[in-house]
């Protein structure tokens, strides 16, 4: 009889969250709220977090950049020759990119030009090339994102770059590509290098910059030296260098995430600090009644465990789940645009899906035992007066 | 057997300030008795109540309940004792507005976790004694003063208690509502209930049932 389950509780439980219908409705949306943001925010951040390693990942070891009075210029791509000769390095790739505003949609997007039978400088980009045949010199292949704001403009088969000079130049699309890291892939624009010279009036022996793949990480300083020696008006950035660049930008965001991020705490725990300052007249005068009808302190304290655990349970789940949904099925809207692209292409991109357990057990932690202990220390205060001197 | 021996109680008003609500009171009340503890607000008659429901303990002295002590009860024991043998009907019911009337007259047994088949019996058994029973489900707060106070006793009668208290139980009642009380004792006094009813209605004075009336005046019987 003693272990059996108490439903009686149970329901009193459920009758005692529907009697305060609008305070369990308002502390349940407001919980869910700050649930969804905290959880919106942290899957946002390792989306991102998964991207950017892959991005990381996938850079040049060097990048060697020509400059003329202190700015970035094409480079001969015979400069190719000269960096091969260098002892250590294992390959290195005239890179023909740059990037096109579309100015009717007011956005950049970011040209990059391939030669399909030489090997790729990156792992994505060289998974685009192989999956995607570039049939002809005169064709291309676009992000998701670009296609988005082709068809938007009604190019969806073809589209027309103005060239320097003002004439037209029409491209085919060949195929849209939906490649892992869609961050970096989204405003991007796959073509030939003949073509992507031709948009942007570039001579047939030049290239925007070179890429060097060092065999020996431990080697890429004194190659990186030893390239500046050969090229004194190059600038040579490392993929350290790079890495740093790309932290930055990250920190940048992870500050206005963290802004949300305390917002969201000082939130919350503006809610306990409420709880925690005590009971109403009325809960104290229920605690009260409860007592002086025979429950035991126990029994009045497990009541209150069940109310709050189910209240604040319950808003977790649904706070987390809607923040699934927001992510990943509707991709973020607002918060996206903090993190969108790495230029200021408006177009959408599609977070990848990486559930961490961590964040959600931090979640999980975060609120629910908090709410709990905010809900059961000010009603155990109560309960361990005497009856008489609550109900008073 | 009620024994209140040299019982005094005492509330702490500031740091400095006491209030003395009751001085060494002695008191037998037999098993069966029905007694109005008759006196002026502030007499001293609720405190009496309060600490033989072990809603409180007394500042000296001791309360007897068929020889043991309840005054030097934990407060979970007190909450048994309570459950068991104590049936409080309080001046303004203390009923919980939102619940319906079952479910206000069930709250008692919810510790107990009786079966469901035992729980409605006792339940149908006190709504049918208290005539309440057409109003099962209806949420308290929409009753009327009457129907509330029949609640209020059903829910003090459910379990079965050996004693019933009640304070101030006509203060929010008219005439015919008090009376209509006061048959309610009568029922009860016939289940050989032991009853004190705290109160100063005029009505409860000289009733040909009542076994004894015992006046109180700031905080000593007189």
């Amino acid at each position: 009889m003693r272990n059996r389950i108490n439903f009686y509780l149970l329901e009193y439980v459920l009758h005692s969250l529907w009697r305060q219908k609008s305070k369990t409705l308002f502390i349940g949306l407001v919980l869910t709220l700050l649930i969804f943001l905290l959880s919106a925010l942290f899957f946002i951040a390792s989306s991102i977090k998964h991207e950017l390693a892959q991005s990381v990942d996938a850079l040049p070891e060097i990048t060697v950049q020509k400059l003329q009075g202190g700015k970035h210029t094409n480079i001969p791509s015979s400069a190719v020759d000269t960096i091969l000769s260098i002892h250590g390095v294992e390959d290195a790739i005239a890179r023909v990119w740059g990037y096109y505003y579309f100015q009717k949609a007011g956005v950049p997007f970011v040209l990059v030009g391939v030669d399909p039978f030489e090997e790729q400088y990156k792992k994505s980009l060289q998974k685009i090339v192989d999956n995607y045949e570039i049939s002809s010199q005169e064709q291309m292949l676009v992000g998701r994102g670009v296609y988005e704001i082709f068809k938007e403009h009604h190019y969806e088969e073809s589209f027309n770059f103005i060239k320097s000079d003002g004439s037209l130049y029409t491209l085919p699309i060949a195929g849209v590509f939906t490649e892992t890291i869609e961050l970096e892939s989204n405003d991007m624009i796959i073509l030939s290098k003949q073509s992507a010279r031709e948009i942007f009036a570039m001579d047939a022996d030049m290239a925007t910059d070179i890429v060097v793949k060092v065999a020996n990480p431990e080697e890429i300083a004194m190659v990186a030296s030893k390239i500046q020696l050969a090229f004194p008006d190059a600038r040579i950035i490392t993929k350290e260098a790079l890495q740093i660049s790309y932290a930055n930008i990250i920190d940048y965001k992870s500050g206005v995430f963290l802004s949300l991020f305390i917002v969201s705490l000082f939130t919350f725990f503006m809610i306990i600090y409420d709880k925690l300052s005590g009971l109403s007249t009325q809960e104290r005068r229920e605690i009260g009644i409860l007592k002086a009808l025979g429950w035991r302190v126990e029994l009045i304290l497990k009541e209150k465990f069940y109310e709050a655990a189910l209240l604040s349970f319950v808003s977790y789940l649904v706070g987390v789940s809607v923040a699934l949904f927001y992510v990943y099925i509707l991709h973020a809207p607002l918060l996206r645009n903090i993190f969108e692209g790495y230029s200021v292409l408006r177009s959408s991109f599609h977070l990848p899906f990486v559930l961490d357990f961590q964040t959600l057990a931090l979640l999980f932690f975060l609120s629910i035992p908090l709410y709990v202990a905010a809900s059961i220390i000010p009603s155990w205060r109560v309960a361990t007066q005497e009856a008489d001197e609550v109900m008073r | 057997m009620i024994e209140l021996k040299n019982l005094s109680k005492s509330y702490t008003i500031s740091k400095e300030q006491t209030s003395e609500a009751l001085r060494g009171i002695d008191l037998k009340i037999e098993e069966g008795e029905l007694v109005i503890l008759k006196g002026a607000s502030g007499s001293g008659k609720s405190t009496i109540l309060s600490l033989i429901a072990a809603l409180s303990k007394p500042t000296n002295g001791d309360v007897l309940v068929d020889g043991k002590n309840i005054a030097k009860l934990s407060d979970d024991f007190a909450a048994l004792y309570r459950g068991k043998n104590i049936g409080f009907v309080f001046q303004k019911y203390n009923l919980l507005a939102n619940l319906s009337v079952a479910q206000n007259i069930t709250l008692p047994l919810i510790p107990l976790n009786p079966p469901l088949s035992e729980l409605e019996e006792k339940l149908e058994r006190v709504m049918q004694m208290f005539h309440i029973g057409h109003k099962k489900d209806v949420i308290v707060s929409k009753l009327s003063g009457g129907e509330q106070q029949r609640v209020a006793i059903a829910r003090a009668c459910i379990n079965d208690p050996k004693i019933i208290l009640a304070d101030e139980p006509t203060a929010n009642l008219d005439k015919t509502l008090s009376l209509h009380f006061i048959e309610i004792l009568k029922e009860l006094k016939a289940l050989n209930k032991t009853i004190i009813v705290a109160t100063h209605d005029p009505l409860f004075f000289g009733l040909d049932f009542v076994d004894r009336e015992i006046e109180i005046a700031d905080g000593e019987l007189i």
